[in-house]
């Protein structure tokens, strides 16, 4: 039996509708301090200390973290700016992580 | 490497460090050989002048330099996206990373002393000027995987043993100035 919710009903409406979200990706690097990549979550995106270090933790533990959701031209504005800051980041669609 | 002190806060949205000699040499060689491996790769005269003007250039591939291919990296993990990417892109990106260069350049330079005073903006100049540096050194001393073995176990005589402690230098440099500005994000 198919259950409802919101989160899928936005889910449906979303891929009929076209406008799928995209999403930043940061890979891990062993270069990168990691103070240095919270610091660079929070100056970008404007997180807070709490939540970039928690991605910072993410991207270390994991390997990756989705970092950032939006358009597509939304995402690669945020890939520039995390390559202008030697971070190691992609974007692709979110339905195909 | 000296009795630098690293980067400290310096009241509200300032931080200062003190460079000897010899630390002003090395980061001010290294802001010199970053600027020039980002200058634009030259096409053999098939750009279009039109085109270069607004920063889309004719190349779209990745650079064949590995250095220069970490400090470019491909924004797609699909080559053809990832091309036209490039092409409307990285001419941008070699310029905001070459102005990071240059204002650590600018700050050493304005400065006999060694003396450094950086506001917000200059502390992240700084910070992705030598985060580049490291990733570029990083190559070539192949960090990889969070293993520093092959790097400690060198002899005293191999040159890539002094581009190490230059590497850790700089992130112990890097290091300082992020407490600085976090100690400022916490208050």
């Amino acid at each position: 039996m198919v259950k409802t919710s919101d989160a899928l009903e936005e889910e449906l409406r979303a891929i009929f509708s076209g406008d799928t979200p995209w999403v930043t990706i940061v890979w891990d690097d062993p270069v990168n301090l990691q103070t240095y990549v919270t610091y660079v979550f929070m100056e970008l995106f404007g997180y807070s200390k709490a939540k970039a270090t928690e991605l910072m933790l993410q991207v270390h533990n994991e390997g990756k973290a989705i970092v950032s959701t939006g358009s597509r031209e939304e995402m690669e504005h945020d890939v520039a700016r995390l390559h202008e800051f030697g971070l190691w980041a992609t974007l692709q669609r979110g339905d195909q992580i | 490497m000296s009795a630098n002190e690293g980067f400290k806060r310096h009241g509200d949205h300032s931080y200062v460090a003190t460079f000897d000699t010899a630390e002003k040499e090395v980061v001010l060689n290294l802001c010199e050989q970053l600027i020039e491996l980002l200058a634009e790769r030259v096409d053999h005269g098939h750009e279009d002048p039109l085109a270069a003007l607004v920063g889309i250039t004719s190349h779209d591939s990745p650079p064949e330099d590995e250095v220069l291919h970490r400090l470019l990296p491909n924004a797609y993990s699909d080559d053809v996206d990832s091309a036209e990417f490039r092409r409307y892109t990285e001419s941008t990106l070699r310029g905001k990373k070459q102005a990071h260069a240059m204002s650590i350049r600018m700050a050493l330079k304005s400065s006999p002393e060694g003396d450094v005073e950086l506001d917000h903006q200059g502390a992240n100049d700084w910070l992705g000027g030598l985060n580049d540096i490291r990733l570029a050194l990083g190559v070539r001393l192949k960090i990889e995987n969070n293993s520093y073995e092959h790097l400690e176990l060198l002899s005293p005589d191999d040159p890539l043993r002094g581009v190490y402690s230059v590497y850790t230098w700089l992130g112990w440099l890097q290091e300082t100035l992020l407490s600085a500005l976090m100690d400022e994000i916490s208050d």
